[in-house]
């Protein structure tokens, strides 16, 4: 409510007035700090248990009192038994002790609830045969973190690198010294660099672009040699100077984004007013140029030529090898997919998504075997729809970038997949 | 013994995967088929009543703020909204590069007009990039009532309104037809749909019969039909209970003997079995006027009948009038349930009877407009007809505590809050809804049939 806010203050952080990074970093590093502790514990419930002992014992005076203490919330019963106790130590100290009902000179029932934004606990206070009074406190909920399921095969693991409230579209994260992190967010890039052990962003640099975004954007990050890094976007590409300070220079564009690196090299033409390929090809694959529309690729290197395959924009799997286009309509893998080096079995698989219904999308690896796809890991599960996945530019891992179904927060993870037969 | 684990696990996997949908990016293009109970004769928020067409204005029309599922202040075409001295004067920055649906930008002239033809009272105007809001009292939920749907921003031109919203009208037949094209240039990013073609004024049996007929994408279905309809094996998505049911009186309660004839009405009333008889558990019962998922205390509105404490309090008064309860006639639910409540009273010894015309009580159903608790009282008061609630502050207590006032004022009994329920075809994709029950329908995209 806003009763926790006193003074009228501006909004939480809007895209044209960015807030300074290092406070999100701060922000992020208590989450880190708080989320261990919530896998236990909910939350501390210290002081919200002597905020009520408080209203309680001023409702009451000092005395005997019968106390129930009442869940309808989502709170778990150890919660509840947690908080049971800590209410009455605080009401023990403020000098109310608890009795049976018939020799109680008052009767509080406790109501641990909840709305939409906090935890709500309410009180219902009876002095003798008197009207009850009520009071309550408040605090923030919180949200219980997802299990993962038992590994299998091959394991894909996924390593959280950055959550933002803002859409995340991709990171990188350049080898050398000092390390630093590359986010690529819509209007936006970020570059951060460990400082005492965490992400600390060091500079923002502003994407321009004269047209809206589509919806369901989507861009890509490619480090270069010869300078940092080039963003490619709908209808525009920047490119970041050399020396630090760092500076972006964006401009319309419909060149083709880099798919792959050498001697994995590929680019396509994207739409600068969807979130999908064209199918265009630049340079082709041997005597093919062009494919369906699509919205992934990955390379799967084999001996004599390397297996390109095609997520199209018509839920369909496109196999290419340079000769032949192979069409495959009942892999049921959802949009994004991507190649990874393992060096497990072949050596090479593919990551592909896939909704699990009533949970988030999951990313699972398989490998093709006779022109079909074998899983070769248990799905891993994301708690929300995953709106990116890319091949690093390392080929080695992968990065899925999910928004959190529960916090509305883009969370975007490193996968590599290790082997365990 | 490896190897079979590995076959085992691909085999698991690849049923899995064929159970499971794909996890497909959104599909441009496409018209979405929707049918509609409400037939507004305008499309101007300040003249239409949105309560049953809220859906439409998103399409339309963007607000300052917008609120997001836990209730909470986001920007929309406001990036930035400051108060100062005491919450009465605001300032409220504007997105740039925003443009009407006729390509002309929005201007903090225009959006001043637009909230001052919307609320008489509120002083506004423009200064540089931002306008100024002045209110004559402390107005600490300015930013959750720009979220509202009747502030939504609009030009008026010659006659029309032009809004900044995601599409354009393309063919309007006041309170029948609406058909809506994408605009490439929204701020917000193009619709994933090209259009969407709206059919109003159509009774449930109507809507239901056009989706079933393959003629409608998206159709309302009525509460308590929703899980008839779901077992039927259509896609049902129902809201949060977000539209109250209750009982108002047309006035103060007259005299001793009148508030205890109150009191018994709400004793005797059993609300569990409205629910679960006459509306098939579309709703919960509630005792509170705002629902306990947005405030958490709602719970301490009592709902329980206690037909004995009604008798006492019917006893008490030597001689009852007799109410008139009046109804919605077009709406069979309203009938049936006005019935049950007749028959409730009468084993509380009080005595109603149905009325189509003037009414001492009548039974209505009120929507609610926003998220924020406070905000949404305040114009469910408005809404009632009841004088407005003091709220003393801006925490739960305060608005418990104008709550409890309101109801013991004995001119509302609250019955339920209801759930909204809709059919949506499954090629429909992304399909969801505010938690205060708007559809997201810039959000929405038509996958094609699977090969």
């Amino acid at each position: 409510m806003r009763g926790q806010h006193p003074k009228p203050v501006y909004n939480a952080r809007i895209r044209e007035m960015p807030l300074p990074r290092a406070y999100c970093f701060r922000a992020l590093c208590c989450l880190l700090l708080i989320v261990p502790a919530t896998v236990v514990s909910a939350t501390d419930w210290h002081g919200l248990e002597a905020q009520l002992a408080r209203k309680i014992a001023a409702g009451t005076g000092p005395g005997a009192v019968f106390l129930e203490v009442t869940n309808r919330s989502s709170l778990s019963s150890a919660d509840v038994d947690e908080i049971r106790r800590g209410l009455w130590t605080e009401l023990a100290a403020l000098g109310v002790h608890s009795v049976a009902a018939d020799q109680a000179a008052a009767t509080v029932q406790v109501s641990l609830s909840e709305n939409a934004q906090n935890y709500v606990w309410v009180t219902e206070i009876r002095l003798g045969n008197n009207e009850s009074s009520v009071v309550m406190v408040t605090a923030p909920r919180t949200e219980p973190a997802a299990g993962e399921r038992p590994a299998v095969p091959l394991t894909v693991h996924k390593a959280l690198l950055w959550t933002d409230e803002h859409r995340i579209l991709d990171v990188a994260l350049p080898t050398g010294t000092p390390q630093i992190m590359i986010v690529l967010e819509p209007e936006s890039i970020v570059l951060y660099a460990v400082q005492n052990g965490h992400w600390q962003a060091q500079q923002t640099l502003a994407i321009t672009h004269a047209r809206p975004w589509p919806r369901d954007l989507r861009g890509r990050l490619v480090l270069r040699k010869d300078h940092l890094v080039d963003a490619y976007l709908p209808g525009v590409s920047c490119q970041s100077t050399t020396v630090a300070p760092l500076a972006l220079n964006c401009r319309e564009s419909d060149d083709p984004w880099p798919l792959g690196t050498d001697p994995l090299a590929l680019s396509a033409f994207f739409t600068p007013t969807r979130n999908f390929f064209t199918g265009v090809l630049s340079p082709g694959v041997r005597k093919q140029t062009a494919t369906a529309p699509f919205y992934s690729v990955a390379a799967l290197p084999r001996d004599q030529y390397t297996l390109w395959i095609f997520s199209t924009t018509d839920g369909q799997v496109h196999l290419w090898d340079g000769m032949t286009d192979q069409t495959a309509t009942k892999w049921s893998w959802g949009s994004d997919i991507a190649g990874v080096r393992s060096g497990c079995g072949p050596g090479w698989q593919v990551l592909a998504t896939a909704r699990d219904e009533g949970a988030g999308d999951t990313v699972q690896a398989f490998e093709i075997a006779d022109r079909e796809p074998v899983a070769v890991s248990a799905p891993v599960e994301f708690g929300g729809r995953i709106t990116a996945l890319w091949t690093d530019s390392d080929r080695a891992s992968a990065i899925a970038v999910a928004q959190n179904s529960e916090t509305s927060r883009y969370e975007a993870y490193r996968l590599s997949i290790t082997c365990s037969r | 013994m490896k190897r079979t684990g590995f076959l085992l696990l691909a085999a698991a996997s690849l049923l899995l995967a064929v159970e499971a949908g794909a996890a497909t990016r959104p599909h441009y293009g496409g018209t979405l088929h929707v049918c509609l109970h409400a037939a507004p004769a305008s499309l101007d928020p300040n003249q239409a009543e949105w309560a049953g067409s809220a859906a439409l204005f998103g399409l339309l029309f963007d607000t300052l703020v917008a609120l997001d599922d836990q209730g909470q202040s986001q920007p929309a075409l406001a990036t930035a909204w400051q108060a100062e001295s005491g919450n009465q004067r605001w300032q409220v920055a504007l997105r740039r590069g925003v443009t009407f649906s006729d390509g002309m930008p929005l201007t903090p002239d225009i959006v001043a007009a637009s909230l001052r033809a919307m609320n008489p009272t509120w002083r506004v105007f423009s200064t540089g990039d931002a306008v100024i809001i002045e209110r004559d009292s402390p107005a600490p939920d300015l930013p959750a009532e720009l979220a509202l749907p009747r502030n939504s921003i609009v030009k008026r031109e010659s006659g029309k309104v032009l809004g900044t919203g995601p599409f354009v009208v393309t063919q309007w037949d006041a309170g029948k037809k609406l058909v809506v094209t994408a605009r490439n240039d929204y701020w917000g990013g193009r619709t994933f749909l090209d259009s969407i073609e709206v059919e109003m004024g159509k009774n449930f049996h109507e809507q239901m019969v056009a989706f079933d007929l393959g003629k409608a994408q998206v159709v309302e279905v009525a509460s308590e039909q929703a899980r008839r309809a779901a077992t039927e094996g259509r896609r049902i998505e129902t809201s949060a209970p977000d539209e109250l049911l209750a009982l108002v009186f047309e006035r103060e309660p007259q005299s001793a003997a009148d508030s205890k004839q109150r009191e018994a009405l709400a004793l005797s009333i059993d609300r569990r079995l409205l629910n679960s008889v006459v509306l098939q558990n579309g709703g919960e019962p509630s005792g509170g006027l705002l629902p306990n998922w947005m405030t958490g205390y709602g719970f301490l509105f009592p709902v329980e009948v206690n037909l004995t404490r009604a008798q006492q309090e019917r006893a008490e008064v030597p001689e009852t009038s007799v109410w008139n309860l009046g109804f919605d006639a077009n709406d069979p639910i309203e009938r049936v349930l006005a019935e049950r409540i007749v028959l409730n009273a009468r084993d509380a010894g009080l005595r109603l009877q149905l009325a189509t015309g003037a009414s001492d009580i009548k039974l209505v159903r009120v929507p609610l407009a926003s998220l924020d608790p406070q905000v949404a009282f305040t114009a469910l008061a408005a809404a009632l007809g009841v004088a407005q609630p003091r709220i003393n502050g801006s925490s739960l207590d305060d608005l418990y505590m104008a709550e409890n006032a309101l109801l013991k004022s004995q001119r509302v009994i609250p019955l339920l809050h209801l759930r909204a329920a809709c059919a949506v075809s499954k090629t429909v994709r992304n399909w969801g809804r505010t938690r205060g029950g708007l559809w997201r329908l810039p959000d929405v995209w038509l996958a094609a049939e699977r090969p």
